[in-house]
């Protein structure tokens, strides 16, 4: 293997970005000779400095060069450099020509997402248990490095969870049948393979199943601080004042090992189907192949345990809630609103060329999007559309947006997953010095309780763009449109 | 020895030795770092034996600090002492440490995984050098 050259995040992007439109940007098929298609980022005029600063667009234009990808390989706004393929980009390939799945496409958080919990609670219930409520979840629901979870599970249970996902966890009384059809994909991706999930990968998730973990992950308590569309606020169940709770969370150390374990199977993969990268970590495999095959049925057990990590979560949140406000959760009206992934490789079908085709859509850090009418939603919200959940900072907001009328067309059904980073985990730590990173998030009117000093300092909210920027170009852009911001008023880290 | 390096979202480290042997001492060492506050504070009173077969300088190098790194994940062995000895086949490792222990150690960051994301290992005008990326 060749040595690869020192690449630091500092050398910035200085290739073609052609104006489609007033957010969105092309990089011609063109720019590159082993390009197979365009590359197409969502952005605006006030994101574009920030778009030029990295590596990501040249990222966007290396996965233009997988093959079988169809239409263009395409970046949100809340792009950033990531492994291979960029942070918030999206593609999809067609298998029937050869289309390949990378486990890069996905992550090594495997189905690493958000779900929103509503409440019945108003601020004023809320504010005056507000330190007791966050803390006590703090002591309560496993968060940070090192913590393992209440619920373990043995190898063969285990298997169990990640073959049959949240159904499973209703049968054993840890969800109800609304949280299970409130789940993307109703909590259970189809043939998972969970045989396919390496001893080391369930030894790291036998205890992990019901942690928050640590980095970006948390558990937000927040107050719906504007409805922008108040009739799919309405058939959201939202409204203004309504306090409700934000879970992002993922796959735990178990999926983390399926990416790593897929990686390293797949070394010899390029030699062996004649693939040209350009970069090692978009290592793939044809998905109609045994290496292709192998990853996606692991990843879908992956994905699977994902969904019910975050359920055991929502399950504890409710149980926090309920000792403190010394209700139960159901009389405090604490039901899901929706939960989906934005790390995955799902096959969908998609039109292209006026054709409908079976696809396989990457989505890192990206979030599906469906319009309303379409078959994969909810029925309770199919006239409305797919809730969208865009986390943003701890200090700023978060927003609850619907599938877009374009986003098929434009973006595979795809919108952005969250602010995006924009500061280092370094920079963001020596911003953080001789600062109180919790002190001025309360004087902002948020309680941030973390493990340890790093979570709060590494995550501070100037770490990442401006959610509002971000989700506002999506919204023009067609690809998810806004319906209600959510701010911030506790949150948990690791 | 080894450094930090930035990276968007998570943490690179920079590693340089007279030896490749050495180098894959530190880089195990960084990783260490990068999951433990003070790594001066684990103990050596464990010792465990690892072998990464392989050859290619990079793929050692990412295959043996990812053992490190899996035996945190499992068994919560912190290592503070390493000593490796790399032959045409591959790499035999002795470690020296002791299990997590909340009360005695401070955890910095949750390591998904050392990735191989521009991952460069190569020869320098006085020894070894290498880059990898830890995902956090």
């Amino acid at each position: 293997m060749a040595a690869a050259a020192n690449t630091p995040r500092d050398r910035g992007f200085s290739g073609p970005l052609e104006r489609i439109d007033d957010c969105t940007w092309r990089i011609p098929r063109s720019y590159r000779p082993d390009m197979r298609v365009d590359g197409v980022i969502f952005a605006d005029e006030r994101l574009l400095p920030q778009l030029r600063s990295d590596r990501a667009p040249e990222q966007v234009a290396d996965v233009a060069c997988l093959p079988g990808i169809q239409r263009a390989s395409l970046a949100m706004p809340d792009i950033h450099w990531g492994y291979g393929f960029c942070i918030g980009g999206v593609a999809a390939t067609d298998p029937a020509a050869g289309g390949v799945v990378s486990p890069g496409g996905v992550g090594y958080d495997i189905n690493c997402g958000v779900r929103l919990m509503r409440t019945d609670l108003d601020l004023e219930d809320v504010r005056p248990l507000l330190v007791p409520l966050i803390e006590q979840l703090l002591r309560d629901v496993p968060v940070g490095v090192g913590q393992g979870g209440r619920h373990v599970f043995p190898a063969d249970d285990l298997r169990l969870l990640m073959q049959r996902g949240v159904p499973y966890l209703h049968d054993l009384g840890l969800a109800t049948a609304d949280d299970v059809s409130c789940t993307e994909a109703e909590g259970c991706i189809a043939d998972a393979v969970p045989g396919s999930v390496s001893d080391r990968a369930l030894a790291r998730g036998a205890d992990q199943c019901g942690t928050v973990g640590a980095g970006n992950h948390f558990i937000e308590v927040q107050v719906v601080d504007r409805v922008e569309d108040p009739q799919a606020a309405a058939a959201f169940g939202l409204r203004e004042g309504q306090v409700c709770v934000l879970i992002h969370s993922g796959s735990r150390g178990l999926g983390y090992q399926v990416c790593e374990d897929a990686l390293r199977s797949l070394r010899d993969a390029p030699a062996k189907y004649g693939l040209s990268l350009p970069d090692r970590q978009l290592v793939c495999a044809p998905v109609e192949s045994p290496e292709g095959r192998h990853y996606l049925g692991a990843m879908r057990a992956a994905a699977n345990y994902a969904f019910c990590n975050r359920q055991l979560l929502m399950w504890q949140v409710r149980e926090v809630f309920a000792r403190v406000l010394g209700r139960s959760w159901e009389s405090l009206g604490m039901t899901l609103l929706y939960d989906v992934a934005h790390n995955i490789a799902k096959v969908e079908t998609h039109e292209v060329q006026g054709t409908a085709r079976e696809l396989c859509v990457h989505r890192k850090g990206a979030t599906r999007a469906f319009p309303a009418g379409h078959p994969q939603i909810p029925v309770r919200y199919r006239d409305t559309g797919q809730p969208v959940i865009i986390p943003g900072d701890m200090g700023r907001a978060s927003w609850v947006m619907v599938g877009g009328p374009r986003s098929l067309q434009r973006s595979f059904g795809t919108t952005c997953h969250g602010a995006g980073r924009c500061m280092s985990r370094t920079a963001a730590t020596k911003a953080a010095r001789g600062r109180n990173i919790g002190a001025e998030l309360e004087r902002g009117g948020v309680i941030a309780r973390s493990r340890s000093r790093e979570g709060l300092a590494e995550e501070q909210p100037q770490a990442y763009k401006d959610v509002d920027v971000v989700v506002d170009v999506v919204h023009r852009a067609g690809l998810s449109l806004k319906v209600a911001r959510l701010r911030p008023l506790g949150v948990i880290k690791g | 020895m080894y450094e930090m390096f930035e990276h968007t979202a998570d943490l690179g480290i920079h590693v340089r030795a007279a030896t490749l042997e050495s180098l894959l001492v530190d880089a195990a060492r960084g990783l260490t770092a990068v999951i433990a506050t003070d790594p001066g504070r684990i103990e050596p009173t464990v010792e465990e034996h690892f072998a990464v077969a392989g050859a290619d300088p990079a793929w050692l190098l990412l295959d043996w600090v990812a053992e490190v790194h899996a035996a945190f994940e499992v068994r919560r062995m912190l290592f503070r002492d390493f000593e490796v000895a790399v032959s045409e086949s591959g790499l035999e490792a002795t470690a020296r440490g002791e299990r997590y222990d909340p009360a005695r150690h401070s955890l910095a960051h949750e390591v998904k995984a050392v990735t191989q994301h521009d991952l460069a290992v190569q020869p320098t005008a006085d020894g070894w050098e290498a880059r990898f990326i830890v995902d956090i």
